[in-house]
């Protein structure tokens, strides 16, 4: 099963049962280049800063290096590297929320849209809106959404997030309804 | 949610769109989107609106991405230094792999070349203000959770006591966060004794904190090292303890 979901999921990392530390070196800095973007997107979703994110990512691929090193589980490696970034993600919040007033508030996980001519055009207005509506849903729904837009199947989601199969999949139902309503739909 | 008429709901539609439907309902319900124009007719809305977010999110958080290059070597000098203090014998490696040193010296070369300089260290907790203390707990508590520390807030006027007891005026309490010293995800208790003023700016910070009390719960829990010992190095002397633990010389 492991397997199967890793083929599926695009992990093309080499997978032997004899791994020298240089092999799995390699291996790490192989994921790294696969899963940085999506995973700094993900982290940029929840509200920490870029340059918190650069770093999180940077733990999270340390601590899979010894995760794998050890020899531990190599099933849903994806899921793994979400869901160690999700509670680092939220380890920094909470500790930026817990700063003075004034020092480094959050900044909302959805830059607004550069100042420029294109701003106008009804394109960005809608996703403008798009995103205004993501925003207002619940933290359950926005995490449940961006890890889906990252690619991940709804067992990796739950697996994640640690919820029930179900709950994604009524997560996921009501944001889109939501958003498509929002987008002119019904 | 549509489901009047026997219509399919959003929710179906959208298991079926993202393949996470069993192959028998998978078949009934493209066979029903083959005769109902009103679920196609909503599939491609639903569609439309994925296609859109998706493009939204892309240019709202894609081009606050930096290019991988820099943060791809930086990872690749951080886990060579990491093998590196991992050897068994520091000694035989030195001498028997003679490029090793050179590979660590640049690796952390990268390392301070792409973080930038560091300042000076930072103040250490005073043992008479700042012990450490620990509440009872049991090894399956301190590992029965997730892998990441989870994190407790200071109350403000627990805040504002320990800042008085080190000394920190009201013009400087925003440059220190006040940290548990052996952290609650390794027993560590939620008492004034076990708090002290870290500086964010100081080169033994938070954040290289974090990293060790991260690597002792990874140790604990794997019975390399028992958690009276991990409790001990990291209240008597956290960066000595990073030093034994992590065993990169320099942080971040």
């Amino acid at each position: 099963m492991a397997h199967s979901l890793e083929s599926a999921i695009g992990i093309t990392a080499a997978r032997t049962g004899a791994r020298g530390p240089s092999h799995l070196e390699d291996e790490v800095v192989s994921l790294y280049g696969q899963f940085r973007n999506p995973l700094l997107r993900y982290l940029l979703s929840l509200r920490v800063p870029v340059e918190d994110g650069e770093e999180i990512a940077q733990e999270v691929f340390l601590l899979l290096f010894r995760h794998l090193r050890q020899g531990k589980s190599r099933a849903n490696l994806r899921g793994w590297i979400f869901r160690v970034g999700h509670n680092l993600a939220l380890k920094n919040r909470a500790r930026r929320m817990r700063q003075p007033e004034g020092m480094e508030a959050p900044r909302d996980g959805y830059a607004d849209p550069a100042p420029d001519p294109e701003a106008c055009a009804a394109g960005n207005q809608r996703q403008a809106r798009l995103l205004s509506v993501v925003r207002a849903l619940s933290e359950h729904d926005q995490y449940c959404l961006s890890l889906r837009a990252e690619g991940l199947r709804y067992r990796e989601i739950a697996e994640v997030l640690g919820i029930a199969l179900g709950s994604v999949a009524n997560s996921l139902a009501r944001s889109l309804a939501r958003l498509s309503r929002a987008d002119g739909g019904t | 949610m549509r489901q009047q008429d026997n219509h399919l709901s959003d929710s179906e539609l959208i298991l079926w769109a993202d393949g996470e439907l069993g192959g028998r309902r998978a078949a009934q319900v493209r066979g029903h989107l083959d005769a109902c124009w009103g679920c196609r007719a909503r599939m491609q809305e639903l569609e439309r609106t994925i296609g859109r977010l998706v493009r939204a999110r892309a240019a709202a958080l894609g081009e606050r991405i930096g290019p991988a290059a820099g943060p791809g070597a930086l990872l690749r000098a951080r886990l060579s230094a990491e093998m590196a203090a991992a050897a068994p014998s520091r000694g035989v490696v030195w001498r028997s792999a003679p490029a090793l040193g050179a590979l660590v010296s640049v690796a952390l070369a990268i390392l301070i070349f792409y973080v930038g300089s560091v300042s000076a260290d930072g103040p250490r907790p005073k043992n008479n203000l700042t012990p450490g203390e620990t509440r009872r707990v049991t090894l399956g508590e301190v590992c029965g959770g997730s892998e990441v520390e989870t994190v407790r807030d200071v109350p403000l006027e627990t805040r504002r006591l320990v800042l008085a007891e080190y000394g920190v005026s009201a013009a400087q309490p925003n440059a220190y966060e006040i940290d548990y010293l052996i952290t609650p995800d390794l027993g560590g208790a939620d008492s004034i004794r076990n708090l002290w003023p870290q500086p964010y700016s100081a080169r033994w910070n938070a954040r290289v904190k974090d990293r060790l009390e991260t690597r002792l719960h990874q140790l604990v829990c794997e019975g390399k090292v028992d958690l009276a010992t991990a409790q001990h190095d990291i209240s008597t002397d956290w960066i000595g303890a990073y030093r034994k633990y992590v065993g990169a010389n320099a942080p971040r």
